[in-house]
Protein backbone atom coordinates (compact mmCIF):
# COMPACT_ATOMS: atom_id res chain seq x y z
CA UNK A 1 0.00 0.00 0.00
CA UNK A 2 2.65 2.22 0.58
CA UNK A 3 3.97 2.89 -2.95
CA UNK A 4 3.13 5.37 -4.99
CA UNK A 5 1.30 5.38 -8.65
CA UNK A 6 3.73 6.36 -11.47
CA UNK A 7 0.91 8.06 -13.38
CA UNK A 8 0.95 11.75 -13.67
CA UNK A 9 -1.89 14.26 -13.43
CA UNK A 10 -2.53 14.48 -17.03
CA UNK A 11 -3.10 10.31 -16.59
CA UNK A 12 -5.17 10.61 -13.68
CA UNK A 13 -7.36 13.57 -15.25
CA UNK A 14 -8.21 10.80 -18.03
CA UNK A 15 -8.82 8.43 -15.99
CA UNK A 16 -11.34 10.54 -14.18
CA UNK A 17 -12.81 11.10 -17.41
CA UNK A 18 -13.45 7.73 -18.55
CA UNK A 19 -14.67 6.76 -14.88
CA UNK A 20 -16.82 9.49 -14.87
CA UNK A 21 -18.12 8.22 -18.61
CA UNK A 22 -18.43 4.54 -17.56
CA UNK A 23 -20.22 5.62 -14.07
CA UNK A 24 -22.66 7.95 -16.19
CA UNK A 25 -23.94 5.07 -18.84
CA UNK A 26 -25.19 2.84 -16.06
CA UNK A 27 -27.03 5.86 -14.45
CA UNK A 28 -28.24 7.56 -17.62
CA UNK A 29 -29.29 5.29 -20.19
CA UNK A 30 -31.63 3.24 -18.00
CA UNK A 31 -33.03 5.82 -16.05
CA UNK A 32 -34.27 7.55 -19.84
CA UNK A 33 -35.83 4.48 -21.44
CA UNK A 34 -37.16 3.11 -18.24
CA UNK A 35 -38.98 6.84 -17.66
CA UNK A 36 -40.99 5.67 -20.93
CA UNK A 37 -40.93 2.15 -21.34
CA UNK A 38 -41.46 -1.28 -19.42
CA UNK A 39 -38.28 -2.91 -17.66
CA UNK A 40 -37.46 -6.40 -19.16
CA UNK A 41 -38.01 -8.87 -16.50
CA UNK A 42 -34.72 -11.55 -16.91
CA UNK A 43 -32.53 -8.12 -16.53
CA UNK A 44 -34.13 -7.43 -13.02
CA UNK A 45 -33.66 -10.24 -11.88
CA UNK A 46 -29.98 -10.39 -13.58
CA UNK A 47 -29.04 -7.52 -12.36
CA UNK A 48 -30.50 -8.34 -8.51
CA UNK A 49 -27.55 -10.84 -7.79
CA UNK A 50 -24.89 -8.74 -9.88
CA UNK A 51 -23.83 -6.00 -6.71
CA UNK A 52 -23.92 -8.93 -4.18
CA UNK A 53 -21.41 -10.92 -6.37
CA UNK A 54 -19.32 -8.12 -7.25
CA UNK A 55 -19.14 -6.56 -3.45
CA UNK A 56 -18.65 -10.29 -2.05
CA UNK A 57 -15.81 -10.81 -4.62
CA UNK A 58 -13.90 -7.26 -4.08
CA UNK A 59 -14.09 -8.23 0.13
CA UNK A 60 -12.65 -11.93 -0.65
CA UNK A 61 -9.84 -10.45 -2.49
CA UNK A 62 -8.99 -7.96 0.07
CA UNK A 63 -9.07 -10.24 2.74
CA UNK A 64 -7.69 -13.68 1.25
CA UNK A 65 -5.54 -13.02 -1.61
CA UNK A 66 -2.31 -10.98 -1.75
CA UNK A 67 -0.82 -8.22 -4.42
CA UNK A 68 0.68 -11.20 -6.09
CA UNK A 69 -2.49 -13.00 -6.42
CA UNK A 70 -1.75 -15.71 -4.15
CA UNK A 71 -4.22 -16.83 -1.28
CA UNK A 72 -2.63 -15.47 1.94
CA UNK A 73 -1.92 -17.82 4.62
CA UNK A 74 -0.85 -16.05 7.49
CA UNK A 75 -1.50 -12.43 8.66
CA UNK A 76 -4.86 -12.06 7.63
CA UNK A 77 -6.63 -13.22 11.13
CA UNK A 78 -7.11 -9.51 12.11
CA UNK A 79 -8.86 -8.79 8.75
CA UNK A 80 -10.67 -11.80 9.13
CA UNK A 81 -12.30 -11.08 12.41
CA UNK A 82 -12.67 -7.45 11.68
CA UNK A 83 -14.73 -8.40 8.33
CA UNK A 84 -17.12 -10.94 10.39
CA UNK A 85 -17.68 -8.19 12.72
CA UNK A 86 -18.70 -6.19 10.14
CA UNK A 87 -21.20 -8.29 8.54
CA UNK A 88 -22.81 -8.77 12.32
CA UNK A 89 -22.70 -4.50 12.70
CA UNK A 90 -23.90 -3.99 9.38
CA UNK A 91 -27.07 -6.60 9.45
CA UNK A 92 -28.08 -5.60 13.25
CA UNK A 93 -27.90 -1.52 12.98
CA UNK A 94 -28.11 -1.28 8.86
CA UNK A 95 -25.35 1.76 9.51
CA UNK A 96 -22.70 2.29 6.82
CA UNK A 97 -21.16 4.72 9.04
CA UNK A 98 -21.17 2.60 11.91
CA UNK A 99 -19.69 -0.32 9.72
CA UNK A 100 -16.96 1.31 8.70
CA UNK A 101 -16.02 3.09 11.68
CA UNK A 102 -16.08 0.10 13.70
CA UNK A 103 -14.31 -1.73 11.02
CA UNK A 104 -11.44 0.52 10.82
CA UNK A 105 -11.20 0.67 14.92
CA UNK A 106 -11.06 -3.46 14.83
CA UNK A 107 -8.45 -3.67 12.29
CA UNK A 108 -6.73 -0.69 13.91
CA UNK A 109 -6.34 -3.04 17.48
CA UNK A 110 -5.72 -6.14 15.82
CA UNK A 111 -3.31 -5.25 12.89
CA UNK A 112 -1.61 -2.14 14.77
CA UNK A 113 -1.85 -3.44 18.62
CA UNK A 114 -1.85 -7.00 18.26
CA UNK A 115 0.08 -7.63 15.29
CA UNK A 116 -2.52 -10.71 13.66
CA UNK B 1 -43.43 18.76 10.44
CA UNK B 2 -43.84 22.71 10.40
CA UNK B 3 -45.77 24.08 7.60
CA UNK B 4 -44.03 27.27 6.28
CA UNK B 5 -40.26 25.99 6.34
CA UNK B 6 -38.24 26.77 3.42
CA UNK B 7 -37.95 24.05 0.87
CA UNK B 8 -34.00 24.17 0.86
CA UNK B 9 -34.31 23.63 4.66
CA UNK B 10 -36.86 20.57 4.84
CA UNK B 11 -34.65 19.23 2.17
CA UNK B 12 -31.50 19.64 4.13
CA UNK B 13 -33.39 18.38 7.05
CA UNK B 14 -34.01 15.08 5.11
CA UNK B 15 -30.36 14.67 3.72
CA UNK B 16 -28.56 15.63 7.43
CA UNK B 17 -28.28 11.84 8.92
CA UNK B 18 -26.66 10.90 4.94
CA UNK B 19 -24.43 14.36 4.54
CA UNK B 20 -23.17 13.64 8.10
CA UNK B 21 -22.21 9.64 7.56
CA UNK B 22 -20.34 10.59 4.36
CA UNK B 23 -17.66 13.12 6.45
CA UNK B 24 -15.41 10.04 8.19
CA UNK B 25 -16.04 7.98 4.88
CA UNK B 26 -15.24 10.95 2.67
CA UNK B 27 -12.34 11.54 5.01
CA UNK B 28 -10.58 8.27 4.79
CA UNK B 29 -11.36 8.12 1.14
CA UNK B 30 -9.65 11.87 0.33
CA UNK B 31 -6.65 10.42 2.57
CA UNK B 32 -6.50 7.30 0.33
CA UNK B 33 -6.81 8.72 -2.57
CA UNK B 34 -4.24 11.46 -1.69
CA UNK B 35 -1.69 8.61 -1.06
CA UNK B 36 -2.78 6.98 -4.62
CA UNK B 37 -0.59 10.37 -5.96
CA UNK B 38 -4.35 12.32 -6.83
CA UNK B 39 -3.74 15.90 -5.98
CA UNK B 40 -6.39 18.14 -4.07
CA UNK B 41 -8.17 19.09 -7.61
CA UNK B 42 -8.17 15.72 -8.99
CA UNK B 43 -9.44 14.70 -5.44
CA UNK B 44 -12.06 17.69 -6.09
CA UNK B 45 -13.04 16.75 -9.56
CA UNK B 46 -13.18 12.69 -8.75
CA UNK B 47 -15.54 13.06 -6.02
CA UNK B 48 -17.84 15.26 -8.54
CA UNK B 49 -17.65 13.69 -11.57
CA UNK B 50 -18.05 10.03 -10.12
CA UNK B 51 -19.47 10.40 -6.91
CA UNK B 52 -19.38 6.94 -5.81
CA UNK B 53 -17.52 6.23 -1.95
CA UNK B 54 -16.83 2.44 -3.54
CA UNK B 55 -15.65 3.43 -6.82
CA UNK B 56 -13.38 5.80 -5.58
CA UNK B 57 -12.18 4.14 -2.52
CA UNK B 58 -11.57 1.20 -5.70
CA UNK B 59 -9.68 3.52 -8.08
CA UNK B 60 -7.38 4.55 -5.04
CA UNK B 61 -6.44 0.97 -3.73
CA UNK B 62 -6.02 -0.04 -7.81
CA UNK B 63 -3.65 2.93 -8.64
CA UNK B 64 -1.57 2.02 -5.80
CA UNK B 65 -1.15 -1.49 -6.89
CA UNK B 66 -0.37 -0.09 -10.21
CA UNK B 67 -3.04 -1.77 -11.97
CA UNK B 68 -3.51 -0.55 -15.82
CA UNK B 69 -5.99 1.91 -16.78
CA UNK B 70 -8.22 -0.22 -18.90
CA UNK B 71 -8.78 -2.88 -15.94
CA UNK B 72 -9.62 -0.17 -13.48
CA UNK B 73 -11.97 1.67 -15.85
CA UNK B 74 -13.42 -2.41 -16.90
CA UNK B 75 -14.03 -2.94 -12.88
CA UNK B 76 -15.39 0.51 -12.59
CA UNK B 77 -18.12 -0.50 -15.46
CA UNK B 78 -19.33 -3.58 -13.36
CA UNK B 79 -19.32 -1.96 -10.41
CA UNK B 80 -21.12 0.83 -11.46
CA UNK B 81 -23.37 -1.57 -13.60
CA UNK B 82 -25.72 -1.48 -10.20
CA UNK B 83 -26.81 1.90 -10.88
CA UNK B 84 -28.94 0.23 -13.83
CA UNK B 85 -30.77 -1.20 -11.31
CA UNK B 86 -31.23 1.28 -9.17
CA UNK B 87 -31.90 4.03 -12.04
CA UNK B 88 -34.46 1.89 -13.36
CA UNK B 89 -36.61 1.46 -10.16
CA UNK B 90 -37.05 5.32 -9.76
CA UNK B 91 -37.89 5.80 -13.32
CA UNK B 92 -41.25 5.81 -12.57
CA UNK B 93 -41.42 8.74 -9.94
CA UNK B 94 -39.63 10.95 -12.95
CA UNK B 95 -41.84 9.95 -15.74
CA UNK B 96 -42.35 13.11 -17.77
CA UNK B 97 -39.49 14.79 -16.44
CA UNK B 98 -37.53 16.79 -19.51
CA UNK B 99 -33.93 15.42 -20.14
CA UNK B 100 -31.70 18.24 -18.81
CA UNK B 101 -33.22 16.93 -15.56
CA UNK B 102 -32.77 12.98 -16.53
CA UNK B 103 -29.12 14.29 -17.46
CA UNK B 104 -28.87 15.73 -14.24
CA UNK B 105 -30.24 13.58 -11.94
CA UNK B 106 -28.22 10.60 -13.40
CA UNK B 107 -25.08 12.37 -13.10
CA UNK B 108 -25.40 12.81 -9.05
CA UNK B 109 -27.17 9.83 -8.19
CA UNK B 110 -25.25 7.34 -6.03
CA UNK B 111 -26.63 4.07 -3.55
CA UNK B 112 -27.25 6.16 -0.57
CA UNK B 113 -29.08 9.28 -1.69
CA UNK B 114 -31.03 7.14 -3.82
CA UNK B 115 -31.76 5.34 -0.78
CA UNK B 116 -32.87 8.68 0.89
CA UNK B 117 -34.87 9.29 -2.40
CA UNK B 118 -36.69 6.18 -3.13
CA UNK B 119 -37.62 5.94 0.81
CA UNK B 120 -39.16 9.35 0.34
CA UNK B 121 -40.98 8.93 -2.70
CA UNK B 122 -42.71 5.57 -1.78
CA UNK B 123 -44.05 7.54 1.56
CA UNK B 124 -44.78 10.83 0.98
CA UNK B 125 -46.92 11.52 -2.02
CA UNK B 126 -45.53 15.54 -2.10
CA UNK B 127 -42.25 14.67 -2.96
CA UNK B 128 -40.70 16.23 -5.73
CA UNK B 129 -38.71 15.21 -8.52
CA UNK B 130 -36.73 18.58 -7.61
CA UNK B 131 -36.13 18.47 -4.12
CA UNK B 132 -35.18 14.78 -5.11
CA UNK B 133 -32.15 16.39 -6.82
CA UNK B 134 -31.51 19.02 -4.21
CA UNK B 135 -31.07 15.53 -1.91
CA UNK B 136 -28.27 14.63 -4.75
CA UNK B 137 -26.60 18.41 -4.91
CA UNK B 138 -26.42 17.93 -1.39
CA UNK B 139 -25.04 15.08 -0.13
CA UNK B 140 -22.35 15.72 -3.84
CA UNK B 141 -21.08 18.59 -1.49
CA UNK B 142 -20.90 16.46 1.61
CA UNK B 143 -19.47 14.31 -0.19
CA UNK B 144 -16.56 16.23 -1.99
CA UNK B 145 -15.57 18.74 0.58
CA UNK B 146 -14.96 15.81 2.71
CA UNK B 147 -13.11 14.02 0.24
CA UNK B 148 -10.98 17.43 -0.21
CA UNK B 149 -9.84 17.98 3.32
CA UNK B 150 -9.51 13.95 3.32
CA UNK B 151 -6.62 14.43 0.98
CA UNK B 152 -5.51 17.37 2.80
CA UNK B 153 -4.95 15.99 5.95
CA UNK B 154 -3.57 13.33 3.99
CA UNK B 155 -0.78 15.56 2.75
CA UNK B 156 -0.07 16.52 6.31
CA UNK B 157 0.16 13.46 8.16
CA UNK B 158 1.62 9.95 7.46
CA UNK B 159 -1.15 7.56 8.11
CA UNK B 160 -1.02 3.42 8.27
CA UNK B 161 -2.69 2.86 4.75
CA UNK B 162 -3.68 -0.77 5.36
CA UNK B 163 -5.84 0.74 8.15
CA UNK B 164 -7.71 2.88 5.88
CA UNK B 165 -8.28 0.62 3.25
CA UNK B 166 -10.30 -1.32 5.29
CA UNK B 167 -12.60 1.01 5.25
CA UNK B 168 -13.28 -0.07 1.30
CA UNK B 169 -13.53 -3.60 2.88
CA UNK B 170 -16.14 -2.81 5.61
CA UNK B 171 -17.82 -0.82 2.87
CA UNK B 172 -18.23 -3.73 0.74
CA UNK B 173 -19.49 -5.98 3.21
CA UNK B 174 -22.12 -3.28 4.43
CA UNK B 175 -23.45 -2.88 0.87
CA UNK B 176 -23.33 -7.09 0.27
CA UNK B 177 -25.13 -7.21 3.61
CA UNK B 178 -27.65 -4.67 2.76
CA UNK B 179 -28.46 -6.64 -0.44
CA UNK B 180 -28.74 -9.43 1.00
CA UNK B 181 -32.80 -10.03 0.35
CA UNK B 182 -32.92 -14.12 0.63
CA UNK B 183 -31.03 -17.34 1.74
CA UNK B 184 -30.53 -17.95 -2.00
CA UNK B 185 -28.62 -14.26 -1.96
CA UNK B 186 -25.82 -15.91 0.67
CA UNK B 187 -25.74 -18.82 -1.50
CA UNK B 188 -24.61 -16.90 -4.58
CA UNK B 189 -21.87 -14.51 -2.40
CA UNK B 190 -20.74 -18.23 -1.26
CA UNK B 191 -20.33 -19.09 -4.77
CA UNK B 192 -18.86 -15.65 -5.58
CA UNK B 193 -16.14 -15.80 -3.29
CA UNK B 194 -15.15 -19.53 -4.28
CA UNK B 195 -15.00 -18.49 -7.86
CA UNK B 196 -13.55 -15.38 -6.61
CA UNK B 197 -10.48 -17.37 -5.07
CA UNK B 198 -10.34 -19.16 -8.23
CA UNK B 199 -10.25 -16.84 -10.99
CA UNK B 200 -7.94 -14.64 -9.36
CA UNK B 201 -5.40 -17.47 -9.04
CA UNK B 202 -5.66 -18.90 -11.94
CA UNK B 203 -5.35 -15.02 -13.83
CA UNK B 204 -3.41 -13.71 -11.71
CA UNK B 205 -5.29 -10.51 -12.62
CA UNK B 206 -8.08 -8.23 -11.16
CA UNK B 207 -9.77 -9.82 -14.48
CA UNK B 208 -10.81 -12.45 -12.12
CA UNK B 209 -13.02 -10.37 -10.28
CA UNK B 210 -15.05 -9.58 -13.48
CA UNK B 211 -14.68 -13.15 -14.50
CA UNK B 212 -16.50 -14.51 -10.98
CA UNK B 213 -19.11 -11.37 -10.81
CA UNK B 214 -20.52 -12.70 -14.20
CA UNK B 215 -20.72 -16.27 -13.19
CA UNK B 216 -21.94 -15.86 -9.75
CA UNK B 217 -24.80 -13.66 -10.63
CA UNK B 218 -25.79 -15.36 -13.46
CA UNK B 219 -25.76 -18.88 -11.72
CA UNK B 220 -27.53 -16.70 -8.99
CA UNK B 221 -30.63 -15.68 -11.74
CA UNK B 222 -30.51 -19.23 -13.53
CA UNK B 223 -31.12 -20.87 -9.98
CA UNK B 224 -33.84 -18.48 -8.79
CA UNK B 225 -35.56 -19.13 -11.79
CA UNK B 226 -35.11 -23.05 -11.83
CA UNK B 227 -36.40 -22.98 -7.74
CA UNK B 228 -39.14 -21.03 -8.79
CA UNK B 229 -40.54 -22.79 -11.77
CA UNK B 230 -40.10 -26.27 -9.99
CA UNK B 231 -39.22 -26.07 -6.04
CA UNK B 232 -41.65 -22.79 -5.05
CA UNK B 233 -41.57 -24.00 -1.50
CA UNK B 234 -37.49 -24.28 -1.10
CA UNK B 235 -35.72 -22.86 1.72
CA UNK B 236 -33.45 -20.86 -0.52
CA UNK B 237 -35.88 -18.38 -1.52
CA UNK B 238 -36.41 -17.71 2.07
CA UNK B 239 -36.59 -13.94 2.82
CA UNK B 240 -34.15 -12.92 5.40
CA UNK B 241 -34.90 -11.38 8.71
CA UNK B 242 -34.91 -7.67 8.71
CA UNK B 243 -33.96 -6.55 12.57
CA UNK B 244 -34.82 -3.05 12.14
CA UNK B 245 -37.59 -4.02 9.81
CA UNK B 246 -36.44 -0.59 7.80
CA UNK B 247 -36.55 -2.40 4.41
CA UNK B 248 -40.03 -4.00 4.65
CA UNK B 249 -41.84 -1.20 3.26
CA UNK B 250 -39.15 -1.12 0.09
CA UNK B 251 -40.27 -4.47 -0.38
CA UNK B 252 -44.03 -4.42 -0.51
CA UNK B 253 -44.35 -2.18 -3.06
CA UNK B 254 -42.41 -3.99 -5.55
Amino acid sequence: MQSVSSMSSMDHLWLIICCAVVAFIPRFFPLLFFTKRQIPEWFNEWMRFVPVSLFTALVVKSVFVDSKYNIMTSGNLGMIISSILVGIIAYRTRSMTLSVIIGLASVMIFVLVLHI
Amino acid sequence: MKKNEPNWLMVLRTVMPLGLSYIPIGLACGVLLHAAGFNHLMTALISVMVFSGGAQFLIASMLTINAPMTTIILMMFFLELRYALLGSSLSRYLKGQPLPFIFAFAFSMNDENYAVNYLKFATDKHWQPKQALLVEHYSLLFWTVSNIIGSLIGSALTINLSVVDFALTALFIYMAVMQTKSRLTILVCAMSAVLTLFFLVLMKSTLGLVVSTLIASLLGYFIERQLIAHKPESHLLYKIHDPTGQSAMEESDK
